[in-house]
Formats: structure tokens, sequence, C-alpha cells
């Protein structure tokens, strides 16, 4: 469905140098399929969502939606697309319009995109859309302001799923909320996945969520894939020393474990 | 993780000062006087009464009485609809001017943007008062004709202000997010850029509104603005001036109204700032 | 070393566990700040020891509390009102004058925050900042500077000798925090309290970190409070473990018995709903709705609506603080005499 294919892309650095952001990416969702792609802070994720968003385009390689590039579409084409791909960001503080009613905010695609001619018809969307994420009717009028963020994150999703696309690409879309408001976030995109068959592109830090997420992860090190597998290739035998350095990082919420492997790295020379 | 303190709940309920308080009341008691002062004057004061020309202030006549034996306080209360009103229009005129440059430069490509910002430049480097003047005198004098020239002149600011915060409003998450759920570019600016940059105009507003009130009366003082008979203040003071040195409240009367209308919305100006940035507080 | 601990770190009961020296002792703290409207209250009635050589985590989320009770210990935030006792090292902290305070905080206490570079003066250099802590004390040019090094190399911070006189911009995110770290231990305190002191990091800059807090807290017997929202990290650091929900610590136990028997449903709840990245679960517990703002608490046990056990009384008694026979102080009606 989306393939991004061998994209590459380097930003000015200043004396005529040139900063590889991205080297050479492969990476193909589709249909139905979820797929973690786990990096570090400046490895460049935010360049490939915007990439493959046709936000930013590539120095070299192409990014393709179902057959159409992304970078050199039709007007008729690229609307299509914005339909079938949305995404759900990170800070669920500043990716709602303030001054947009939640009515407002989950019906604006279906108005955008004339799924719904009528106001009646478009509210009763809504109000499906805010049963499915948990939020009730009394919502509509309200503004982002009065909800907490994990609420914010469910109108985000809402306001993105509304329009029923093919794929949701989320960009750490839990590492924002608290953690004892993270599992209900994580749960509500595997059942939007099941119920609705969206591909779901996960663009993370936390190698955890991802594992849990995704069934095919890739791992990226400053600009380069330099894994890619199932989750249990991935997570049970990492073949690359980054991911195994990454792997052995992760804080796992089990004294025994931690205990041992502080023991283990203060042994090794 | 951040400390999140209460006090950033939400809502935040206003809770104003006595002195804001008073601005507040001053500024709409303004508003109000100019809405019904023409409807509770005495109709004398348009026309001349040659026994009572240039009495001193008395209990008869608050403010005395200029050289055609017209009541000053009431051609004030009458003239307050004129002046505040005029201002007024000429702040929403040249706002909107500014609003339509900003969203041009925001939306278009890029030398759209270079062009109308090197035309507001111009704009900001040309002496405002001389160029309503010579607009003004172009198109006769009259009260209009210094809304116009006024309205012509003042937008640039506004243009500039909103631009650069338009630019950053561009840059919002939720802006980026419209655009990925394909909303068209019209429905963007006029949906999620502009509501979110106008806050920074209001505060801006209150004191152009102090401004232009000083700017309009002295086109209208100048002589080509508001004529005489008029009772817009400018008018007042320029008619009086003649006879100033022998009755000089006929030109302190409008001078001081003037000045309290111009002071009330500054210091409104200066609250909503404070408002809106409260780590100007003192 | 490491080796050592696994061994002795065993299940053993809590009347027979060997407690070490009491180096903090906190009773009955509240935390309270005057808003324009009302009076909040942000730590209700805290009580907690460190002992010497000591490592405790405070876990809380947003609005738990966690970072005023931090500030509070190190009388850092003036906008609050504290109530209770303080006892450091047989000085009661609340009776100090700022003066006092202050020496302290150089001498005794040390504190790093999340944000390295808030706490760093972008115009001083490295070496300046982490020796200025000696020169206010009076330690010679020389030496202070000397001390620095000495800190910066215990830190490993590499060529240290050549970089005392860079400054904060040219070192990378993990390379600050140690900075930060040194500023907070060139003075030899007994306590360290540590906000968040790695949530700004990547995983692996993290571990380094802990590691070295670890080893320096483990060779100098220096205690620390490590405060965070993050059990993860918490597992592989702290001996003993405080859960904080909504101003109260809701339950504190040994960190082996805290993880393997959680008592409270909100650390049982936690605990269950973090993913982990070694095993793959089907679907995590979560726990409703969010943690409440201070100055809106249900009434009773706070976390009663969230709570899949609440009972009629948890929605108007607050819970009183009991030991379960597995050594957790824990408030909860599930447990002691009601």
């Amino acid at each position: 469905m989306l393939q991004i294919d061998h994209i590459s892309k380097s930003f000015p650095a200043g004396r005529g140098q040139h900063t590889m952001v991205l080297d050479d990416i492969v990476l193909n969702v589709d249909e139905g399929q979820s797929v973690g792609l786990v990096g570090e802070s400046g490895s460049g994720k935010s360049t490939i969502i915007r990439c493959a968003l046709g936000l930013t385009r590539p120095d070299s390689g192409r990014v393709s939606y179902s057959g159409i590039d992304v970078h050199r579409s039709s007007r008729f084409d690229t609307l299509r697309f914005r339909r079938d791909v949305q995404l759900v960001f990170q800070d669920p503080y500043a990716s709602l319009n303030p001054r947009m009613t939640v009515e407002e905010l989950v019906s604006e695609g279906l108005l955008v995109h004339k799924l719904e001619t009528t106001a009646a018809g478009r509210r009763a969307r809504v109000v499906e859309m805010l049963a499915m994420v948990g939020l009730g009717e009394e919502a509509l009028t309200r503004y982002p302001r009065s909800f907490s963020g994990g609420q914010r994150q469910r109108i985000a999703i809402a306001r993105a799923v509304v329009i029923r696309p093919k794929l949701l690409i989320c960009d750490e879309p839990v590492s924002a909320l608290d953690v004892s408001v993270q599992a209900q976030v994580i749960n509500l995109l595997q059942d939007m996945q099941k119920q609705l068959g969206l591909g779901i592109l996960f663009v993370a830090h936390d190698l955890a969520v991802v594992r849990h997420l995704c069934t095919t992860v890739a791992v990226l090190e400053r600009g380069r894939i330099v894994e890619h597998g199932t989750r249990e290739q991935v997570f049970d035998t990492p073949q690359h020393a980054y991911t195994q350095a990454l792997l052995k990082a992760v804080p796992i919420p089990d004294p025994a474990v931690g205990r041992a492997r502080r023991a283990e790295r203060q042994l090794a020379p | 993780m951040t400390l999140v303190l209460p006090t950033a709940a939400p809502r935040r309920k206003a809770n104003f000062t006595a002195y804001e308080l008073t601005v507040f009341g001053v500024v709409v008691a303004l508003f109000l006087l100019a809405l019904i002062g023409p409807m509770i004057a005495p109709a004398d004061i348009y026309t001349s009464n040659m026994l009572e020309t240039l009495l001193p202030p008395s209990a008869e006549h608050w403010l005395g009485t200029d050289d055609q034996g017209r009541d000053i306080f009431w051609r004030l209360v009458a003239g307050s609809r004129l002046s505040l009103f005029a201002t007024v229009l000429v702040v929403i005129l040249y706002s909107i001017i500014g609003m339509i440059v900003a969203t041009l430069a925001t939306v278009g490509p890029r030398w759209v943007d270079e062009l109308l910002m090197r035309i507001t430049d111009i704009g900001l480097s040309l002496p405002g008062l001389v160029v309503s003047l010579g607009i003004a005198t172009v198109l006769g004098p009259s009260l209009q004709s210094g809304i116009i020239a006024l309205a012509l002149t003042g937008w640039p600011m506004t243009a500039r202000i909103l631009r650069t915060t338009m630019r950053q409003t561009m840059e919002q998450p939720f802006v980026e997010g419209a655009r990925i759920l394909g909303v068209s570019r019209t429905r963007l600016m006029l949906k999620h850029v502009l509501p979110n940059s106008l806050d920074v105009l209001i505060v801006k507003w209150a004191g152009d509104i102090s401004f232009t009130m000083l700017i309009l009366a002295g086109l209208s003082f100048i002589g080509v603005g508001a004529q005489p008979p008029s009772p817009e203040w400018g008018a007042m003071i320029s008619g009086a001036r003649g006879y100033m040195s022998i009755a000089w409240w006929a030109v302190a009367a409008p001078g001081a109204a003037i000045v309290i209308n111009a002071v009330a919305f500054a210091l409104l100006a200066d609250i909503l700032q404070v408002r809106r940035d409260p780590s100007l507080q003192a | 070393m490491g080796v050592d601990t696994i061994l002795t770190d065993g299940i053993v009961p809590a009347q027979v566990r060997r407690r070490p020296e009491s180096l903090l002792q906190v009773d009955q703290l509240s935390i309270d700040i005057a808003t324009r409207d009302a009076n909040v209250r942000l730590v209700d009635n805290v009580s907690f020891g460190i002992g010497r050589g000591e490592r405790v985590a405070l876990v809380g989320e947003s609005g738990s509390g966690k970072s005023v009770t931090a500030q509070a210990l190190m009388r850092l935030n003036s906008r609050v009102k504290l109530s209770g006792r303080v006892q450091f090292d047989g000085t009661d902290l609340l009776s100090l004058s700022p003066r006092q305070m202050t020496a302290m905080r150089g001498q005794r206490m040390g504190m790093v925050f999340q944000d390295p570079m808030s706490s760093l003066d972008p115009l001083m250099t490295i070496g300046d900042q982490v020796a200025e802590t000696l020169r206010i004390r009076g330690v010679s040019k020389r030496e202070a500077r000397q001390r620095a090094l000495d800190v910066l190399d215990e830190l490993k911070v590499e060529r240290a000798a050549e970089r005392l006189d860079s400054f904060p911009h040219e070192f990378s995110g993990g390379m600050r925090q140690r900075v930060v770290l040194a500023m907070a231990l060139v003075g030899e305190p007994h306590l360290l309290i540590a906000d968040e002191p790695t949530t700004a990091l990547d995983v692996r800059v993290q571990e380094r970190v802990l590691d070295l807090l670890d080893e320096i807290s483990r060779r100098r017997s220096l205690a620390v409070l490590l405060i965070t929202h993050d059990l993860g990290i918490v597992a592989g650091f702290a001996d003993r473990v405080m859960v904080m929900y909504s101003g109260r610590i809701v339950e504190e136990n040994e960190a082996t018995l805290l993880f393997a028997e959680p008592q409270h449903p909100y650390t049982r709840g936690l605990l269950e709903a973090v993913p982990r990245a070694d095993i793959t679960v089907d679907r995590l517990r979560s726990i409703s709705g969010a943690p409440p703002a201070p100055a809106a608490r249900p009434s009773g046990c706070t976390f009663h609506p969230r709570c899949d056990h609440a009972m009629a009384v948890c929605t108007s008694v607050e819970p009183g603080e009991t030991i379960t026979p597995l050594g957790a102080r824990v408030r909860c009606h599930l447990y002691g005499e009601g």
C-alpha cells in the first residue's frame, strides 16, 4: 500500500556541508499491517514521516501510495491520498486547534472530503466515532482545553480515523501521556486496527510499545535501517549490534532482570 | 516530569482588580456616551445664539459656550459619536486591509510575500500623518476623507505583525494536521491560522484607537478632516483657536475630551497586554 | 560487586530486614499552594525515610506531587507552604534560615533535574560551574578546579581536563547530564535527589547515566532519591520504591517485593499497563480515567474512581496506612483494619 522506495535526504549543515538524514530507506506498509519504526532522537524518524506524508520531498527515491507517486501526483490523487493516509501526533496539546469544538474537529475531514453532505449526517458519524474512542455525546460542544491529555489523544485519533483512512501513521502517540493513560491509547489503536483493518506505521523510540503493537519492525540508526524483520526476529533474535544494544538498554520492570544486566555490564571490561 | 500547578487549570477565572475594573468602566461609559450622546443633546447646539457667545463655564453652561453661543459641553457629548466612531471605523478598515495583506503574504508563493512585505515596509517608512494629509487634501476636506486617508495609511503595522504571527501559527502541529487531513488553503487560513493569530491584534486595537483618535483630531484641526460647524472634537478645537486668547475653554474642553479618550484606551491596551503576558505583571 | 548484590537481595521478611542508619526522615509532610481562588494541597501527609547509602525511588505520574516533594526537601519552591517535619542528619530542615539552607544544599544535599540545560549557565565554562559550589565555600581556586576535575573523571567524562574550559553547548545531552551530576556531587553530599534525571535521554544514554549513579552511590555510600514516572528504570536501580498517587504515598516496599507482589490496585495497574520489550502480551490491562488534578481530588481514597476493587467505603473514607504481611506500607481499604 505505502511504499517507501530507496529514499535519501540530506540537509545543509552550513559551510557547504550536508548532513545525511536519511540514507536509502526502504519500508513498506501493506493493508491492515502494523509496522513499527524504532529510532532514537536524531535518527531521522520525523523526516521519514514527513516524506511519507508528502510534506518533505526526498532528494532521491520515491514514496508511492497504491501506485501513486506521493510527491508528483495530480490534485485529484493528492486528495485521495489525504483521505487515505492520516497522522496522529505526539503532542495532543498542540495537535488540536484550540478554537474548534470537538464536533468541528472530528467532522472536519467529513466536510473537506464531502463524505457526509448534511450537518445531521456528519453529527451522527461524529457521535459514532466518539463512542468508538470512548467519549460521550456531551463532548461535542466542548473545546480541547477542557480535556486531559489522554482524552485529547482520543479526539485526535477520532479526527483522523473518522474518514476511514487505510493507513494511520502514529508519531510517538503515547510518549507525552501519563503512564496510566498510555495503555488506554495503545489498546484503542489496537482495536481500531482490528476492527477497521487499518494499516499502521508506528514510529517511536519506545521499543516496548512497538513490540506490543507491531508485527513487523524496522530499526533506524542515524538515517539507515539497520534491521528489519518480524517482531519475533527483531526482538528475540536481533542480528545487528545496534538493535542488540538498544534491547539491552530498555528498562524492564523486573528488579532481577535489571540487576542481572547491571552486573553483567559491570563485570564486563 | 513537569510540575502541573493548579493555577494552570483549564479555564482561568478572570479576577479583575479595582484599577482594571475602573478602566473597563470608563471605556464602556465612553462608548455608551458616543452611542446615546447625539440623542440626549439639546437641539440648539447646532444653531447660533448670538446672545450667549463665549460665555465662561458656569452652572448653566458647564463648559461655557463658543463664538456661536452654543453650549460646549453638549457639543462635546454630541460630537463624541463622530470622534469615537470615526476612530473605530478607521481601525476596523485598516485592520481588514492588514488582515488581507497578511493572509495573502502567508498563503501566497514566495514572491507575493516578498512583494507585499516590501510594500508594507515602504508604508511603514513613510510618515503616516503627512501622507494622510496629502490623501485627505486630494479627496477634499471632510471627515470621510480623513477616515479614508487614515485607513489607507494605517494598515502596514497590522499587516506586518499579523504576518509574523500567522507564519508562527503555520508551524503549529494542528495546522500541519489540517493539511494532512486535506483541508483547502482557504479553509486552512480562515479556520485554523487566522483565528489563532488574531490574539496579538486585540492588544494593538486598544492602543490604535487611542493613537488614531489623536491623529484624526489632528487632521480636523489642520483643516483636512471634519469641518466646522461639525462637533467633531478636532474640528471644534480648530474652530475655536481663533479666539483662544479670550475663551480658553473653547479649546481646552475638546482637547481634554480627546485626552481622556486617548488615555482610557491606552490604559486598556496596557491592561490587555499584561493579561496576555502575565510575566509583565508588577 | 554486581553478583554480590544479586545473591544477597533475596526476599527477606520485613522484621529481620537490616535497615541502614537513618539519614533523612520525613514526617507528615504536607505541601500547600495558595492560588487566586483557594488553597490547594499538593502533597498530603507524606512520611518516609531514607537510610545512609540507600537508593529510594519515588514513582508517580504528573500531578502526583513527586516533584514538589523533592523541591520541598531542598526548600526550592518558595511559593508553597510546607508543614510537617523533615529531619536530615539530625537537622530540622524546615526550621533552617534561607542562608543555612543554602549551605545545606551545597554541601550535604545535591539535586539534579530533568533538563540539564536549565541547570547550566550557557556563558560559564564547565569547570567553573562544577567548581562553583566549592568556591562559594571558600575552597581555593586551584583546589576547586582539581576537585571538579576529579568528579568529572569519576563520572567518566572523557578528556575531562581538556573539557573543563568548554561551554555547555559543546556537550551532548548525556554529557550535560553528567556535568549537572558533577555539580551536585562535587560538594560530596550524603543525599542526592534526582528528579527525572534521564527522561530526556535516549535509552542507551539513560542506561549509562544510571550505571554511573549506581556505581557512585555504592562507592561513596551516597543515598539517592530517584524521582521518576518510569517503573522500568526503578527496577534495576532502587532498593526501595514508593508509589505516589495524587499527593499521597499509596504504597512503599522493597523493590524486589513491590515488583513481585504489588499490593495497591494502583501499583498493580501501573505494572500491568506498561508494555514490556521482553515479552509479548495480547492486550494491556489499562487503568480507566486519568490522574486527578490536585485541585479536584475525589473524596475518600483518591484512586477510587479508577479502581477495579472500589468498595462503598472507598468513596468516603480516606484509607489509613497498613503494613501488609509482605512488609508493604499500603494505603488501601483492601488491607488493614477496615
